[in-house]
């Protein structure tokens, strides 16, 4: 390969792109689209239904709702004691929302009560009512058989487990469910930069075809230096937003504690991220995210890239326009895809012998090996066994779609099939 | 010296035996004529030359080299089917394709500078290629073969697609990159170009060289058998001629090709008892009528 002429066109595909409003947008807007995912449903969720459903309570008894009242006094609605039939009409009518009959037998016995309803209010009705329900009942037959304060004390009490991982360096809190978020994130940026930059790839190849610069491109350099070139092009492209990213969030991260110390306005200056963070009440605290997963998480990056980008390119230079590509893209998009099935099992136990197999398969490993490694200390053997897995994957998928590339830029007119591309990879 | 030797190259492609068994040699400083009909196979051979594609066997030597990246550099291309990146700024784009062809950036900026100059260019600099007319693309184009100053340009089907402007400014820069020493090679299906321009030309037909050489010796060899007609009156008593063929019928001229065995006196005295006849003359055969009797020899 002569170097100087890969490097001409590896420093034309990155500066072309790098000034073109299409990377500073997304350079902008990829991280704002990921954040409104993860912040809108936080937010969402948190926000209070301004709906009130009101459920009418029959109670034979006279002290559940009571205790109900006490609870929750806009959710319920003492009934009159009229029939069963008579209730339902109401529910139908519209004048409740639903109905309870609450009889003695619901605190002595194990029967448990029935709510009639609309079907409205969804799964948080429910159990927000099932809640109410447990504590009146319980504290009723608490009060029936005169049980002391200390045993009401004991009963009160919740037990939460605390995780500590033990490494050889020693001890250090983990908040499991923020390093399963930050495996989760980590998934899904590899999972869309293999679709978006491949995706980047193949244009470009589709382009230099039908505007046929391609010829005169390779009246002058190998189609193995140009296939290169611009491969490692868009990947430095690549690096170049995540280095971006990376910048900006260690930024928000440093101005995270100070903004958390002027809302919360009592802390002093110099209190660590998860204090603030504790501060600021966030719903989890800033997970510590070592070395290692960040260089995982680049180094497999890279290999998925170098797997995937070549294949687009190979895809691109079989097909005169994108929309011919769809067909010659279902098999490269299965691969990419298939992780998406497997994320659940795998987050679920990192460390399962189908989680370490499904992350050692070179079309898989990019995605999954970050992810498992954010979640979870991962064997060093594995990681690597991971990574030359990949570096011979790659090696022989470049050298699959240079074949078929190198025939593919100069064929016009028909749209090949995998055979035509089978038999390009065995011509001279 | 042959510049380029074409040496028994053979190309297949899928199931079309793209060129069979083709061998020609091209002179320093000539202009070289590829001829004949599309899909004949002159694009196929180009690319080898230009060591796009490989031959399958045979081989084809660039100044006594075998086709290789280094003999690309000696090269300029102009394909037939032209582009360049829409995107991208004029000047940017020669300096790329300047310094792919292995020019060091300073001399790939005087001469652009020079060329753009030579077409009032200059203010293209700075704009996409995408925003200029046809016309000027095409200068462009032009600009970016030859830029870095090869010793051997490959212009196929050049005037394809050229404004009356574009096709003389072409035509003189091709004679005067002759002048200079450069050996040109074109390929077209245009007739009356190559008689206009070419030293040397060979013709193919279904991927085989059919003729090649001198264009004066192979007219030479085909002997003066042709017969120009100028004449006033009504052209319809050329059809009661036998045994002859016509070629470029007009109103008031015809080229007649007697078969063997013609007196051409007959035919004078033919024609002079219907019309004013206002030239007869016996000459060579035109490019056209070789081409067609060539490739009929070769049928039959």
């Amino acid at each position: 390969m002569d170097t100087s002429k890969f490097l001409l066109i590896f420093k034309r595909e990155y500066i072309t792109r790098v000034r073109t409003k299409a990377f500073i947008l997304s350079t902008i807007l990829a991280p704002m689209g990921l954040l409104i995912l993860i912040v809108v449903p936080i937010i969402l969720s948190s926000v209070q239904t301004e709906q009130r459903q009101v459920i009418g309570i029959q109670d034979e008894t006279q002290t559940v709702l009571i205790r109900l009242l006490e609870q929750n006094p806009d959710r319920y609605q003492p009934l009159p004691p009229v029939s069963a039939d008579s209730l339902r009409s109401m529910v139908l009518s519209g004048s409740v929302d639903g109905f309870i009959i609450i009889t003695e037998e619901h605190i002595t016995g194990n029967r448990s009560p029935e709510l009639f309803y609309t079907g409205t209010g969804g799964l948080s009705l429910v159990s927000e009512i099932r809640g109410d329900l447990r504590a009146a009942l319980q504290n009723e037959r608490l009060d029936r058989a005169e049980v002391g304060e200390t045993v009401r004390n004991i009963l009160a009490m919740r037990t939460s487990l605390q995780t500590r991982v033990l490494t050889d360096t020693g001890e250090q809190e983990n908040d499991t469910m923020s390093l399963f978020f930050v495996g989760y994130i980590m998934f899904f940026i590899i999972y869309a930069a293999m679709f978006g930059y491949g995706a980047v790839i193949m244009r470009s190849v589709i382009e230099e075809k039908s505007s046929r610069i391609i010829e005169v491109i390779t009246s002058s350099v190998r189609p193995f230096e140009l296939l290169m070139g611009k491969v490692m092009g868009v990947g430095a492209l690549g690096l170049t937003q995540f280095a971006i990213w990376s910048v900006a969030g260690a930024g928000l991260l440093a101005l995270a504690a100070p903004i958390a110390v002027l809302l919360g306005g009592t802390a002093e200056v110099g209190t660590d991220l998860n204090t603030a963070a504790a501060q600021a009440d966030l719903p989890f605290t800033m997970p510590s995210i070592g070395a290692e997963v960040w260089i995982t998480f680049i180094l497999f990056f890279l290999a998925g890239y170098l797997i995937y980008s070549s294949l687009y390119a190979a895809v691109g230079s079989a097909v005169d326009a994108e929309s011919d590509a769809n067909q010659l893209m279902i098999p490269l998009m299965i691969p990419i895809m298939l992780p998406l099935l497997f994320i659940g099992n795998v987050a679920s136990d990192p460390n399962s012998t189908f989680s370490v197999i499904t992350s050692l398969v070179p079309f898989f490993a990019p995605m999954l090996m970050p992810m498992r490694v954010a979640m979870t200390p991962v064997p060093f053997w594995e990681i690597a066994l991971g990574l030359l897995l990949c570096i011979i994957t790659f090696t022989a998928i470049i050298w699959v779609s240079a074949r078929i590339y190198r025939v593919g830029i100069l064929m016009y007119g028909k749209k090949a099939s995998f055979g035509e591309l089978f038999r390009w990879v065995r011509y001279n | 010296m042959s510049v380029i030797q074409v040496q028994q190259v053979s190309k297949s492609f899928e199931n079309t035996h793209a060129v069979k068994n083709v061998s020609f040699d091209i002179p320093k400083g000539s202009i070289y004529g590829i001829l004949g009909p599309n899909g004949a196979g002159k694009t196929t051979t180009i690319r080898m030359i230009n060591y796009i594609t490989i031959p399958d066997t045979g081989q084809i030597l660039i100044n006594g080299r075998k086709a290789s990246a280094q003999t690309q550099r000696e090269i300029g291309y102009l394909p037939e089917e032209r582009g360049l990146y829409k995107k991208m700024k004029v000047g940017e784009q020669l300096m790329y394709l300047a310094q792919l062809k292995g020019m060091r950036k300073e001399e790939a900026r005087n001469s652009i500078k020079g060329w753009l100059d030579r077409f009032d260019a200059t203010g293209w600099i700075g704009k996409e290629v995408g925003e200029l007319s046809k016309g000027m693309q095409q200068k462009v184009q032009f600009i970016s073969t030859v830029a870095h100053n090869p010793d051997i340009y490959i212009f196929d089907e050049p005037f394809s697609g050229l404004d009356p402007i574009n096709s003389e400014l072409l035509r003189d820069v091709i004679l005067e990159l002759k002048s200079e020493g450069k050996t040109i090679l074109f390929s077209t299906h245009r007739m009356e170009q190559v008689e206009q321009m070419c030293d040397f030309i060979c013709l193919y037909r279904n991927g085989e060289n059919v003729l090649n050489g001198n264009l004066t010796s192979i007219k030479q060899s085909f002997g003066k058998n042709t017969i120009i007609l100028e004449f006033d009156g009504d052209h319809s008593f050329l059809s009661g001629m036998q045994d002859v063929r016509f070629n470029n019928k007009s109103n008031r001229s015809v080229e007649i090709i007697p078969d063997a065995g013609v007196n051409p006196q007959d035919l004078l005295v033919y024609a002079a008892s219907h019309v004013t006849v206002n030239r007869f003359e016996l000459i060579y055969p035109s490019l056209q009528e070789i081409f067609i009797q060539t490739v009929k020899q070769h049928v039959s």
